[in-house]
This record gives C-alpha cells, structure tokens and sequence, in this order.
C-alpha cells in the first residue's frame, strides 16, 4: 500500500486536477487511459511474463459491451461499464486456452484472436446488432466529466492493484511462476490457475478501459475501438519504464505518450520513425527500462 | 539385521515406474522404497534415469506406467504443486532460484504456498531457515545476484521451507569446495536424524558415503544394483557400468 | 464452382507458401519472431516497381536483382542486431518487440520516401491470356507466382539437404547448443538464413503486385498476419512444412471467398488459433510444460 500512496494517490490527484487548469479535457482522459491500459498490461506481461501482442481486443470487447449495452438494452452509464468489463472477461475466459501457449506462440495467437473478434464485429453481416463497420454512437449517455471521474476510479483502482500485485503474496506467486515455473510449482504455488487469474485481471481492466472509452468519446468506428497501436503503445510505455514495476509505466506514458501528442499528431511519419527507432533502441540496450537503470544500483524502484 | 518392513509401509514407494520420451525409455521399470528417516543414494553415469527418476516422483512428468506411492496415496498424475503440499520436494541440479525475487521473498513464498493447509510460517522462522542456510546476511538480496554455491543453499532452503518429509536431492555437492561438502553433507545427515526421507542423486561418491550405505545404482534407465556403496564398488556389472565407457543399452 | 476453388486455392496457396518460408526459415534457425517479415516483402514489391518503371527490368530480372540485392543486405543486419539480441534472457519475446520496432521503421521511411498511394505494375509484363487446365481458366499471374514459389521451395530443399551448409543449418534448426558445442559458427550459419529469409521475402514482394493487388507502405501488416497463419499451421520452425500451410491456407482462402465470402477474412485467424489450440504440441512443438 505504501506504493500506492506514494505514487499511485498522487498520479490520480493531478489527473484530478489538471481539468481546472488545462482545457483539453480529451488529451488528458487519453493520458488516463492509457495509464490504465498500461498497468493492465503489466498485470499480465509484468507479473506473468506473457506478452498479448492482442490486447487492445479486450479493449474493443469493452467498448462494443458499453455500446451493445447502451444500444439494446438502453442501461445507464455505471451499468454498461459493468457489462463492459465483463464482456472483455468472457472473452478472456473463452481465450484462457491460449495461456498453454509459450513465448511468441502466445503472442501471436492473442493478436489473431483480437483480429478475429474485430472482423466479427465490423462485419456487415452484423449491421443490426453492432452497425458493422459504421461504427455506433451514443450521443444519449454522452457526459464528458462524469466519464472523466470514472475513467479517473479506474484508473485509482489498477494502481491499487497493481501496488498489490508488486508486494502481496499473490503477486510475488505470479512473480516466481514467471522466473521459473518448474520450482514455483516445487515451491507450492499453483502456477498455471494463478496465470489465469492475472489473464483474467488483466482483461477486466482493458475492457473496462474500453467502455469508459466508449462513454467519453460517444462516437467511434471498430477500427478504432480495435486498432492495433493501442496494444502496441501499451506494450512500449510498460516496457519504457519498466515492467512489474508500478511507477515504471506511469513514467512510460508520461514521456512516450507527451512525446507522441508533442510530434506524433501532425507528422505521424516521423512519429512512426522516432518511435521504431526507440523501440530498437530500447530492446537492445534496456530491455528491462528506465527502472532498471536505478535497480542496477540498488534502488528499490516502487 | 532387522527384516525389511512391506514396501507398503515406506513413506515412498517407488513401483517398476516407466518414462518414456520418444521411443527412448529414460525409466524402464524402476522400484524402490523408502521410509522415513532413511536416506538412499541414487548413482549412475549420465543419462541412466537419475534426474528422470527425481522428475517424475516431484511430478514434473506424468509417469508413462508403475506408480509412486506415497505416505499410502497413489500421486498418479497429482501436479508438483500439490505434490509440494504432502511433503514431497527437491533441489535442482543447477540451482533455479526466482531469480527477480529476494532471497527472503524465496524462502517466505515457499513457506506460505508449500506447506500442508494450516501450518503457517511466521517471520522468525524464515529468519532461523535463513541463519541455518547461512544466508542471513543475503536475505534482501535479488537471487540471481547470488553465486551457484549460494544458490545451491537457497534452492535447499526453499524447500526446507516447505516442511517436506521427502527430499529429493539432485546433485547438491557438486560445485562445492571441500569445507562446504563438509557442512553440506552434517547438515543433510541432521535432516535424516531428524526423520526426513532423502533420496539423493550425487556423483561425488565421498559425499554420499558420508550420508548412507544403502544406494541403487541404475543404467540405461534400470536398476542394476541395490546395496551398499562398499559392496557395489566391487560388483562387476556397476564397475564395467562406471569404467567400462560402454553403457548397456 | 467448387473445382475452379480448389485448384484456384492450390495455386495461390503455393504463392502464399512463398510468403511464409523465409519467415520460417528465420524462425526455425534463430528462434526469432521476424515481425518485419512482411515489411520486407513490401520493400521487394517497391523495388520491382521502381525498377520497372524507371528501368523498364520485368519481374523476372527484377527478381533475381531484388533477392541478391537482400541477400547481401541481410547479411550485416544480421550481425548488426541478432548476436545482442541473443544475449537477453528472453531473446523470443524481446525479437518479437524489436522487430516490430524495425517494422516501424521500415513502414515510416517507406511512407516518407514513396508516399502513401497505390502503386501497381500492368499485368501483361508476365505476358497475356490465361492459362487453361482442367477445363479450368486460370489467372496467368497466379499460375507464374505458383511456378516461381515452388522453384523457391524445391532450390531451399536441395540448400538444405544437398549442400554443407545446408547440413549445418539443420543442425542448428536442430539444436542450437549441440551445434554450438560440436564446433559449428552458428552466426555465420544464422546469418546466411536470415539473408535468405530476406531473400525470399523479396522475391515474394516482387510478385506481390500481381497477386496481391496494389502495392502501399501499410501493406506489410496483413502479409504479416497471412504469414504466421501459413507457417503456424504448416509447423513453425520447419521450412518445409510451410508448403502444407501455404496449401491449406490457400485452399481454405478460396472456399471461404466462394461460399462464405463475407466471412473469408477471418480465416486466417481462424485458421491460426484453431491449430494453436488443437495441435500446441503435435504440429508445433515447444508449449508451456507444466500446463
């Protein structure tokens, strides 16, 4: 818990802030968002070593559940988030197989897996349940502060587990498992269902990212609730800062995403470039991040 | 001398067990028995079933026939994990510490996922695990900042920690400089005397003299002698088997 | 219907083993993940339009330029990046991250140096007319990619299994320690696959203009998805078998394109996660040991 006060609360104070002083409420709910995803992702590829190169499926997922809900069954706001988060844990669920997969197996499959479930929902043969490759609006639910707040809880909510994850007995089992399953299992801890929990964690938060999205921005098209860069942008900040880590990825989102919107918006070529190159970069030189630059000398880095 | 008690009485019992990988037979019909407090050793020159031998008793690897009994349940295809929770556990020939995680965070996960439901382990006694290991002064340190010899001592209390009944020893000495066989080899002979079953795979034979007399020695994945170490440094087939170069099979 | 499908789908499928097999040969010798696979291929396909259309070279010179021109190419790369990378303790995961960050790159350059519009070359460079057979019409560019993709398979079999150092690749395909531990310079073997790797996606990217329509900066990424189907439902890591996913893949494109039309880009993912999860171990090897 002292993670999460000393980094976490502050994180959501200044979010929470910010909108009095900084009219760009949209730049800094993407900011929130993304702060969520990337944790999310750290729950599973941090703390289990599994990379879903297809989690921005469980994002689509989260926002089509909201917009489904919205749509046809005409719930409120705080509800079709629910059904949200729930839609992308049944799709976890579904794809658990998957985890029995290694290294990049597991990764490809997770990214086809993502591909598969947005060709099914943009598919215009499905026009009257999810309009297809339309895209959908919800003008009715549309209320940018209240999204705002909530995307804001979530967010409070995954750095508090996420500072759970880093020094609970739980997290530490996922941590071992990930180091070497052979003697994690000698040592008792039931390392494949304790994968699955994180699997499933992990897509709970993608998917209710996902419908606070759909919530904040009201309008969008499948492309871009499944676009590919939200996984990879994920991926990248977690890996910047350091993984299984909890400031590590807060700190990847800050510098890489503020770079992204100081450069990447209007010359998105040379976003693309400067980003490749930093992936390179950083994979062969810092393959463990930033954090690692102060673990080396024997800081703890929360 | 006493007679042998029913192999159904032994803490483990190990009946005509078969791993098969391929069509190669790394176990061929492998039995033995164990009872508490006892210490058997388990040589053979590389490649004759030892390490298989640990693996398939932990529960890394279902057995492909026979079975391994233990306190009187059939294990079957029971998981490692669970395997951990009755009291079976072991260490690794080269040591396979949780290499991101401290030396007192490997020990304590150990303690608190590894041990029978209800028997918990507080602070102090990782604390005493850790001064027995002689890691004491290591205890906040990541594992994979430590030496092998380290390691080796880490993997041990790691499954110290869990309370096994059976210890399932794969080549601890090697490595070891001749002070710490020495302390090593006491330390093992304490947890016998203590009323643990150690089944120990080593090579160093000086090693093993000091813990037992009782060994099975395999070839080629089959028991070819089971006796003492003295006696089977004089049986013909052991010898070829060791000095010969030509492994039957 | 159904037999123009098949024989169809046998046909482009061979194109599509072509796509697959450098990708898989890469991944079989070196373990690494070339994201960037299908970013190369769109490099050979630029390469061919240019030296057509400023040069006036044909696709058939054209490839012969193009995969001596990668192979060479390939050869510092290698040593540039791959023996750091093998240094890392998860060198698969991480090849998978890198390589997706030199696809970026590659996609980037390509779109500031070429622009994003469509590029094609006309048809009738490989000549005119279809082909008959069967009692079939068949497309004449689908006919000469599937020509040109078993030439490709047929002179990587005889590399393998007719030259020496063919014979050391498998024995590092085989097992990377053993082959390290029996003498052999595994990075002057992994280079020369990889350069072929490269190679082979090129000569793929020259053809692509005709089999796979136009040809833009962006159009790495689905090549990259119909690769991994193909090699992931042959066998990963084993070139060869890349011939039976490129098949299977092709045929299966084509009869979902006819029966299920509005359904057939799934397959390839389909296809993908079904094998995965049917076949880990058998068609695949390698899966997590204690699930």
């Amino acid at each position: 818990m002292r993670d999460f006060l000393s980094v976490g609360l502050p994180v959501v104070a200044i979010f929470a802030l910010l909108p009095l002083v900084y009219a760009n409420q949209l730049l800094l709910f993407n900011f929130v968002l993304f702060l969520i995803l990337a944790q999310g992702l750290n729950a599973i590829y941090g703390f289990t070593g599994y990379l879903p190169f297809g989690y921005v499926g469980f994002f689509g997922a989260g926002a089509y559940g909201f917009a489904l809900a919205v749509m046809h069954l005409a719930a409120p706001p705080a509800l079709a988030l629910l059904l949200a988060g729930l839609a992308a844990l049944v799709l976890a669920m579904i794809l658990t197989p998957l985890l029995r997969l290694s290294g990049a197996y597991f990764a490809i499959a997770n990214l086809a897996a993502a591909q598969a479930v947005y060709q099914v929902i943009a598919n215009p043969a499905l026009q009257d349940i999810t309009k297809g490759p339309y895209g959908v609006s919800l003008a009715s639910v549309f209320a940018p502060r209240a999204s705002y707040g909530a995307a804001l809880l979530i967010l409070a909510g995954v750095l508090a587990l996420v500072a759970w994850l880093r020094h609970g007995r739980f997290g530490l089992a996922l941590q071992a498992g990930r180091d070497d399953p052979v003697s994690a299992a000698m040592a008792g801890i039931p390392v494949v269902s304790s994968r699955i929990i994180a699997w499933l964690i992990s897509a709970l938060i993608a998917g209710l990212a996902g419908g606070v999205f759909a919530w904040h921005i009201s309008v969008f098209y499948p492309e871009t609730a499944f676009d590919l860069s939200t996984s990879i942008f994920a991926i990248v900040f977690t890996l910047f800062g350091g993984a299984a880590t909890l400031s590590g990825p807060i700190a990847g989102v800050i510098l890489l995403y503020g770079l992204y919107n100081l450069i990447g918006i209007s010359v998105p070529q040379y976003f693309q470039l400067i980003y490749g190159a930093l992936i390179v970069g950083l994979v062969l030189f810092l393959p463990r991040g930033l954090a690692s630059l102060l673990q080396r000398r024997g800081v703890d880095v929360p | 001398m006493s007679p042998e008690p029913s192999s159904s009485d032994r803490l483990l019992a190990v009946d005509r067990l078969v791993k098969r990988f391929g069509g190669f037979r790394a176990l061929d019909g492998v039995s033995f028995a164990l009872g508490a407090g006892e210490v058997l050793g388990l040589v053979g020159p590389n490649g004759s079933g030892k390490t298989t031998c640990i693996n398939t008793i932990s529960g890394l690897y279902p057995p492909d026939g026979g079975a391994v009994r233990f306190a009187g349940q059939t294990l079957g295809g029971l998981p490692p994990h669970r395997r951990a929770r009755l009291g079976i556990n072991r260490t690794f020939q080269s040591p396979r510490p949780f290499a991101s995680l401290t030396v007192r965070q490997n020990v304590a996960l150990a303690a608190a996922y590894g041990r029978r439901h209800g028997a918990d382990a507080g602070p102090a006694d990782i604390a005493a695990l850790l001064a027995e290991l002689e890691l004491d002064g290591l205890a906040e340190r990541r594992a994979e900042d430590l030496n092998s010899a380290q390691q080796k001592q880490l993997d041990l209390a790691r499954a110290l920690a869990t309370r096994p009944r059976l210890l399932l020893v794969d080549e601890l000495a090697a490595g070891l400089n001749p002070a710490e066989l020495a302390r090593m080899a006491e330390r093992l002979a304490a947890l016998a005397g203590g009323g643990m079953a150690l089944l120990v795979v080593e090579h160093l034979l000086g090693f093993l003299d000091r813990l037992t007399d009782r060994v099975i020695v395999m070839n080629a994945g089959r028991e070819i002698f089971e006796g003492t170490l003295s006696e089977a440094t004089r049986d013909g087939e052991v010898v070829r088997v060791f000095l010969g170069g030509e492994h039957v099979g | 219907m159904l037999v123009h499908a098949l024989l169809g789908g046998v046909i482009y499928g061979c194109y599509f083993t072509l796509i697959g097999l450098g990708l898989n040969l890469v991944f079989g010798v070196m373990r690494i993940v070339n994201l960037a696979h299908g970013d190369v291929l769109m490099l050979g396909a630029f390469a061919a339009f240019f030296l057509f259309h400023l040069v006036g070279l044909s696709p058939f010179i054209a490839a012969p330029v193009v995969m001596v021109g990668f192979f060479l190419l390939g050869l510092p790369f290698y040593y540039l990046v791959v023996p750091r990378l093998a240094l890392a303790k998860d060198a698969e995961m991480l090849s998978l991250i890198l390589f997706f960050g030199i696809q970026q790159i590659i996609e980037a350059l390509a779109a500031i140096v070429f622009g994003s519009s469509e590029r094609s070359i006309p048809g009738r460079v490989l000549g005119v007319g279809p082909f008959h057979f069967l009692g079939q019409t068949l497309s004449r560019a689908w006919v000469i990619g599937a020509a040109i993709a078993a030439g490709a398979v047929i002179a990587l079999y005889l590399y393998l299994y007719h030259t020496r150092s063919g014979l050391l690749t498998r024995a590092v395909m085989a097992s990377r320690d053993e082959a390290l531990a029996s003498g052999i310079d595994i990075h002057r073997i992994s280079a020369r696959a990889f350069a072929i790797g490269l190679a082979l996606a090129g000569l793929a990217g020259v053809f692509a203009p005709f089999m796979l329509g136009s040809v833009t900066p962006a159009m790495g990424v689905s090549v990259n998805l119909a690769a991994f189907a193909v090699i992931i439902v042959g066998s990963l890591g084993n070139p060869l078998g890349t011939v039976a996913g490129g098949l299977i893949y092709g045929v299966g494109l084509l009869l979902m394109q006819t029966y299920f039309s509005a359904w057939a880009d799934l397959l390839p993912n389909l296809l993908l996660i079904g094998v995965l999860l049917a076949r880990p171990t058998g068609l695949l090897g390698r899966r997590v040991r204690l699930a």
